[in-house]
Formats: C-alpha cells, structure tokens, sequence
C-alpha cells in the first residue's frame, strides 16, 4: 500500500468512486481510496437501485438531473465495458392525501422549471402505465418517464475501473482507525495497514461518517438510521415504473433482471445492520395492497442498511470550516446512488478551488445560514 | 423438553435415507447396517416421541436478532421462539467445471442416488464417474446394483480417496479406476453421449462413450442459515469450506446456536449421528441443568472415529479444537491405493494356515470398524482398537462365514481346500440357484472359469452368503461371481 497521497477518500462507495474517479480525471495525481470491506459494501450495494429526478428541491434536482445525463452515456464517460443496466421506464408516485398531491403540483412546476419535465396523471392514466395498481383512494399522480434504474454494483464497479486507469488506488480491506490533524490540518490518515500522509481526505464514509468526523473532532450533523429491503425471484417484466407512496411509506420496482425491489422507512432507528421478520411481514401486506399481483412472488433475500440523514435530507458536499483539507460527501438521506455522478464532479470543484459545475447549494455552512429547505419527498 | 424439527423436504432422514450400503464405525453406534435402516430406526423413534413436534414441507428462513426463528409451514411464515437452535442443514455438493458441463446427462451424484435409491430411476445405462471419494465408490456400487454400466471412475489424484474395501468392491465388477485422470470434456449435442478423460501427467487423452456423466467431487457446508444468523465462519478446506467457528460441544459464536453434522464440517455419517446427539444432549443440559454423562462418553467416541482421519483433525486444530490429538500417521499400502486391489504378498501372508477352511480377511487399511469382531462365535477376530486391523486366529477359526456377512466392507472371504470351495458375499440380484454354474470373476473383474453354486444363504440385510466350486488353482483369486442366464 502506498503510504502518502493526494487525496485520501474513505469510503469505496458508489460516491468515493465518483469523487475519485473525477479526481483523477481532473489531472490530480496520488488519489487513494480506502475501503473497509468491499466496494459497494454499505448503502450503496444496500440501496434500492432507484433513480429519480422527482424531488422536492433544487439541488436534488439539478443534481439529480446531472447525474441522468451521466447515466446515459456513461460509457462514453467512463469508457470501460461495464453494462451498468440503466433502464429508464419512469417513476410513479401516488398521491393518497390532499397534503401530498398539493406537493406534487409543486414538486412538478419547481421540476418543470428546473427541465425536468414530470407531470402530473390522474388515477385513470396511473393505472394505464400500471395496469394493475389499486386506485382505492388514489388522488394523483406524478411520473416522469426518465427516472429509471441503474445496478448498483456495475454502477461501482465501473466507476472503480474507470478511476484505476487513471490511477487511482483503491484498497480494499482497509480501515480507518484515526485521522492525523495538526494545527487544524489534516497530516494524515492511520489505518489497519499502517500510516498514510496526505493532506486532504474526503469522507464519503455514509453510514459511518459520523465516525470518521469524530476522528477530526468535528461534530457532523448527520445520523444513520437502517432501512430494510428484499428482493423476490426474477417473473418476466410486468412493471416498468418504480411505484412509490410517501403516505403508504413504500416503494417498489422491477429490475431489469426480472426480481421486484421493495422497501419502506422504518419506525424506529436501530443501529443493526440486520434485518427482521417484522418488515418481511408489513412489507407483504404493504406491497399487495398497492400492487396486487406482487402476492404470487417469492422473496429470495431480505437485508438492510443504513441511509445516512441529513437535517435537510439533502446532501453535504462541501469542505470544512474548523480543519483545512478535511471535505465531506455525506448526509445523502437515502438516495446517494442516483445522485453520485454529478456528487463527484461537485467534490472535484471543491477541492480544486473550481467554480460549481452546476448551481447547487451543498455546503455545510448552509445549515447554520438558516437556509434549510427540507426535501419533502423522502421514503 | 419440547422440540420442532423443520424439514424443508416432505419426509425426514436426509441423505441417510440414500445410503444402502453398510456402515463402518463401531458397533456400539449403527457399524453395520445399512444406512436406509439407521434413518428408519431414527425416523420411528421420532414418530413414537410426543414432545417432538415436526414440520416436514417447512423451509426455516431466517433467525433473528429477537430470537424469532421464521419457516414457511404450509406456504405461510410461522414464528417460533426456541430457547436452543440446533442447525444440522448438512452440506451440498461442489462441481468441477469442464467443457461442455451443463449437458443433460452431467448428474451430481447425489442427485443419481436421490433418483435411484428414493424414486426407484435410473438416471442412464452407460456411468462415467468423477471422483473416488467414499461417495464416488459406493454410487458406482449401487449403479451396478441397478445393473447400470459404470464405465469407470476418474480420479485426479495419484491415489484413490475413499475407503480402499469400497475401492476393491467396485473392481471386482470390472469398473476401472483412472488414476491421475480428470474429465475434460462431455460429449454430445443434446445430452450426454460421451466424454474425454485426460492423463494429468502424459496429456494423454481417452474417450468414453457413456450417458451419463456423474460427479463426486466433494461436498460442502450448506451454511446459509449461519451466515444469515451471523455466525463467525472459517475457511477451512479440510472440512470443505466455511464452517462455523465452534467449541467442543459445538456451539456457535452465536448464543443458544449450535452446529451438528457436515453443516458444521464435512465428516463420515457416523460423526454426524455422534454430534448430533452430543449437541441434543448439551442443549438439553443447558436448559433443564441436567448433565448427562453420555456427553463425555461421545466425545470420547468422537475421538475414537477421527483417529485415522488426518483430514478432519487437521481441520479441527485450525478452529482450536483437538489441539493436542495426535492422528496416526497413514501408512503406505502401495499398490492397493492406486488400484484397489492388494498385492499378492498381502494375500499370500492371509493364505499361509495350514489349515482346510478359513475366513481371508482381505481389510488392509486402518479406518474406524469393528462389526467383524463381534460376529465371530469363536472369539477368533481380534482388534486392538476401532481403527486397528483385525487379525484372525487361524486356529479358533471355524470358516462358518458370520463375519462374511457382516463385514461392511465385503472384504472377508471364506476358503476351503479341501471342498475346493470360496463363500462370498453377493448383494446382487438375481440370486444364482444352488447347483447352477455361475461365472467365477477376479478381483478385476476377469472371467476366471464357471463353476457351480454349492449353496446360499439368504440374509435377512441381504448381504447373501454364496458358496461356489472353485478349482484349486483359483481358491485366493475367486472374489465375485456373476450369474448368467
């Protein structure tokens, strides 16, 4: 292993492979990822596998937005051979209260506004995209036919391939113990296979990024709370869209190998990784109400994982105030997958002092600023 | 005491219930009898014990972090709440990879003994056999039971890997064993209709024609259950992979689990029993506070079992178990373990009694049985321990052929010189008729002359006693007969 870098990025996530990779790609030399377990071995490989451009905000928006654009032609951008199964079919989300579908006329014209061009359905038109959803109650719907899937673990995979022909280490079985700060900079980072200098690391650590910023003494506003999901056995492709209901607290979607992706949030936090009886259970009654034909398919695997909850469900790309060289790609609330192609390119401005790419507001600064506006459309 | 058995298929027994040959071991556990009794015996004691609740078509899903343990019963999820869980899922069988290897036709062979020995189905006529493990042996034997063809049995190494009388029966019905052989390719376009075998030394290649393709490569631990519960696991190859980490009344990192059977390792079935009444009984002792003294005593038979199996003490020292236990080392028996047949001085020196009429013992390798010793109304077999070998006194020795039907190994003959006479064991079908001339075969399977059937006995765990003329120059090499009509 190396032991000195430009950059060290904790976390072989989906997010520290971009960050990495756009590092890299940006001409900065020595990048080092650093992981614990394997790639993907957090939330990433956890997540539902969703991406949706549907949010409540403008930087989940535009960044979100950014990243389907990268979706789409990422081996162009990445140029490795690694089908990361991008399907685009749309997301569909139901409105069963007055207060929810009032959110979605919102949602739909900030959308609109911001070139994601959503629209609103009646119940009718919901159940012609999914024939066979229970309408009961329906008020509305939003859909846009660009939100989609991507997998997960191609998706890091070639992130990671595409970072390695630039040069980028990444180590695997490899974890933080301690961060080396001295006179509020960062000097270095300890791990289980011995001390690496550098003077800028980023935590893109998810879950366990409340950790690493007690290593730099910094007290992040983030927590991680489990969220459980399973898989069912593969059936031919019966539902094109993601369907998801904030007031039913569920979502479900088909993947293109055929097996039904389903989750919901918890009621509690726990800080188990593990997952429990309990939500195979209220999972079943959840998903046949909504989606009847979902009775007849047997789960295969149930696991869990963290998200890591931001004050503003939003994330936080940004630097630190109290130690030069510490950077965060943290607080994603659960949908860090979909958003990591443009979370990467806005690290890289970061760190290299660039203008944003894009518009967004990511800084931790923000929350002290008062300048919150919570997302409102979060599983 | 209350206890739930979850069984995912519709009866119980496991792979017991495929074994239809005899088992080695001591005679103070099942040495002896056929694998398909022992489950049988197991499975009435079952039935005929109130406290013990079973949920046969009932798939365990998870165990969970509050004790839940969840199974599908009648295609619904039920939960139950057990103070000790007792995993003993068993183990699954590893595959080689080769050319053309998702044929039709390419079988594991615990799938072939599943068709043949539960459903009654032949899986083809012409077996070609990978691996001469103990399974590779005996499901070779048992296709020939069936009056398949077993073209031959291929093994890689440079020595067979089961036991060396399993090795020996299969011979004397003509079945090659290719040595330092391995399967390269199958044949055929929509099922199998051959396959090429390969010389790992010379590349030398050799085509078998067959319908079959049958794979006893080894096996390993059907641990998903324990990596769901989040048992600490170990890579051990000696034991066939990933077992759980255990102490010696084989409980698990995890509390109230514990691990009984090739789950927890891959061993001899007799292991398996032995641990699996271990782990009840410490369960039980655990709850209730009771100790049982049968504890101590079944390790101790444990012990006993594994003291010729380097491969399984080995792999026990690595999870900190039987760290002092010292494994006899394994004596070179030459040619007997590249072929499965002895060389003739080993028989010459069973052959040197003067006297007329008397058991061969033609068991020449140390493994844990003892069922001869037993048999015998003279007191003439004696052992000097379960894994030692059994030596005859040649004077006690009557020749009355008890310890011919019982050997598990089919490894004891009778001669007699004077009435030019062999009494073999046969488990074959049909019976020969006392007078009629049968083939007298070697122990290769050669064609040595016909003579005739002098008697039979009929066995009531039909392993059948048939005694054939012999002509005198062919008494020590006559060992199966073949009946021709």
């Amino acid at each position: 292993m190396k032991n000195r870098a430009a950059v060290v990025i904790i976390g072989g996530g989906i997010n520290g492979v971009s960050i990495a990779y756009n590092l890299a790609k940006a001409g900065v030399k020595d990048v080092i990822v650093l992981e614990k377990k394997f790639l993907a071995y957090g939330a990433t490989g956890r997540c539902g596998a969703g991406v949706r451009q549907q949010w409540g905000t403008k930087q989940n928006c535009i960044l979100s937005r950014e990243s389907v654009k990268i979706f789409e032609n990422i081996k162009d951008e990445l140029k490795v051979d690694i089908d990361i199964e991008f399907k685009q079919k749309g997301y569909l989300l139901l409105a069963f209260t007055e207060k929810e579908w009032n959110q979605f006329h919102k949602n739909v014209q900030l959308q609109n506004s911001l070139g994601i061009n959503s629209k609103l359905l009646s119940p009718q038109e919901a159940k012609e995209i999914v024939p066979f959803l229970n309408t009961e109650k329906l008020l509305g719907a939003a859909y846009y036919e660009k939100d989609g899937h991507a997998n997960p673990f191609l998706t890091t995979l070639a992130y990671a391939k595409a970072a390695e022909k630039l040069g980028v280490k990444i180590y695997k079985g490899v974890e933080v113990f301690d961060i080396h700060v001295k006179e509020g900079k960062i000097k270095g980072v300890y791990t289980n296979h011995g001390y690496i200098a550098t003077e800028k690391i980023v935590n893109a650590a998810g879950g366990w990024s409340q950790e690493i910023g007690k290593m730099v003494g910094v007290d992040l506003p983030v927590y991680s709370e489990r969220h459980e999901i399973l898989a069912t056995e593969p059936v031919n492709e019966i539902l094109g869209p993601m369907v998801m209901s904030f007031s039913y607290n569920i979502y479900c979607q088909q993947t293109p190998h055929g097996s039904f992706v389903m989750g919901y949030g918890p009621k509690e936090t726990s800080k188990s990784m593990r997952s429990t009886w309990q939500f195979l259970e209220t999972m079943a009654k959840k998903v046949t109400y909504l989606l009847p034909p979902t009775k007849n398919l047997r789960v295969v695997r149930q696991w869990a994982g963290y998200y890591n909850i931001s004050p503003d469900r939003q994330p936080i790309v940004s630097s630190c105030n109290e130690v030069e060289g510490f950077y965060m790609a943290i607080g994603f609330s659960g949908h860090g997958f979909m958003l990591a192609p443009a979370v990467g390119v806005i690290m890289k401005d970061i760190i290299l002092g660039n203008k944003l790419t894009w518009d967004v507001v990511l800084d931790i600064g923000r929350f002290e600023r008062n300048e919150i506006i919570k997302e409102p459309s979060v599983v | 005491m209350n206890v739930a058995i979850f069984e995912e298929k519709e009866f119980l027994g496991g792979q017991l219930i495929k074994q239809t040959h005899k088992f080695f071991g001591s005679k103070d556990e099942s040495a002896g009898i056929r694998g398909i009794y022992i489950a049988k015996n197991l499975i009435n004691e079952i039935e005929k014990t109130e406290n013990i609740d079973l949920y046969l078509n009932s798939m365990v899903m998870g165990y969970y972090e509050d004790g839940v343990i969840t199974a599908l019963v009648n295609n619904k999820m039920e939960k139950f709440i057990p103070k000790k869980v007792i995993i003993a899922t068993g183990a699954f069988e590893k595959s080689i990879p080769f050319e053309n290897d998702d044929l039709p036709g390419v079988f594991g062979a615990g799938a072939v003994q599943t068709l043949m020995n539960v459903y009654g189905i032949l899986p083809g006529k012409d077996v070609l056999m990978i691996g001469s493990g103990n399974i590779g042996l005996i499901v070779s034997y048992q296709l020939a039971q069936a009056r398949a063809n077993v073209k031959g049995i291929v093994e890689i190494s440079d020595h067979i890997g089961g036991y060396l009388v399993h090795a020996s029966k299969v011979r004397r019905l003509g079945i090659p064993i290719y040595t330092q052989h391995t399967i390269v390719k199958a044949l055929g376009k929509n099922k199998v209709e051959g396959a090429i075998i390969e010389n790992i030394q010379t590349h030398e290649k050799k085509e078998i024609s067959c319908d079959v393709i049958c794979l006893a490569t080894g096996l390993m631990p059907l641990s998903d259950i324990l990596n769901q519960i989040n048992c600490e696991m170990k890579y051990i190859p000696e034991l066939g992979g990933f077992v759980p980490i255990r102490d010696e009344n084989l409980k698990t990192t995890v509390e109230n689990v514990f691990v009984a059977g090739d789950v927890a390792g891959i061993e001899e079935a007799t292991a398996a029993m032995l641990e699996g009444e271990l782990t009840g009984l410490y369960a039980a002792y655990e709850i209730t506070g009771k100790f049982d003294k049968r504890i101590n005593t079944i390790k101790e038979r444990l012990k006993d079992l594994r003291k010729t199996s380097s491969k399984v003490v080995n792999g026990l020292k690595k999870l900190n178990l039987y760290e002092d236990f010292i494994v006899e080392p394994h004596e070179s028996l030459g040619d007997l373990h590249k072929t499965g047949i002895p060389e003739e001085e080993k028989i010459e020196n069973l052959l040197s009694s003067k006297k007329e009429r008397f058991a061969i013992l033609e068991c020449f390798q140390k493994i844990p049985c003892n069922p001869c010793v037993s048999s015998c109304p003279t007191n003439a077999i004696k052992m000097d321990g379960l894994n030692e070998i059994p030596k005859l006194d040649y004077d006690k020795c009557i020749g009355c052929g008890n310890c011919v039907a019982v050997c598990p190994g089919l490894a004891i003959f009778v001669i007699d010189k004077k009435k030019e006479s062999v009494i073999l064991p046969y488990e074959f079908y049909p019976l020969p008729e006392k007078g009629e001339f049968v083939e007298i075969l070697d122990r290769e399977g050669n064609l040595l002359e016909r003579n005739q059937v002098l008697s039979i006995r009929k066995m009531k765990d039909k392993t059948n006693l048939i005694e054939v003329k012999v002509s005198k120059e062919n008494l020590k090499h006559s060992r199966h007969i073949r009946v021709v009509r």
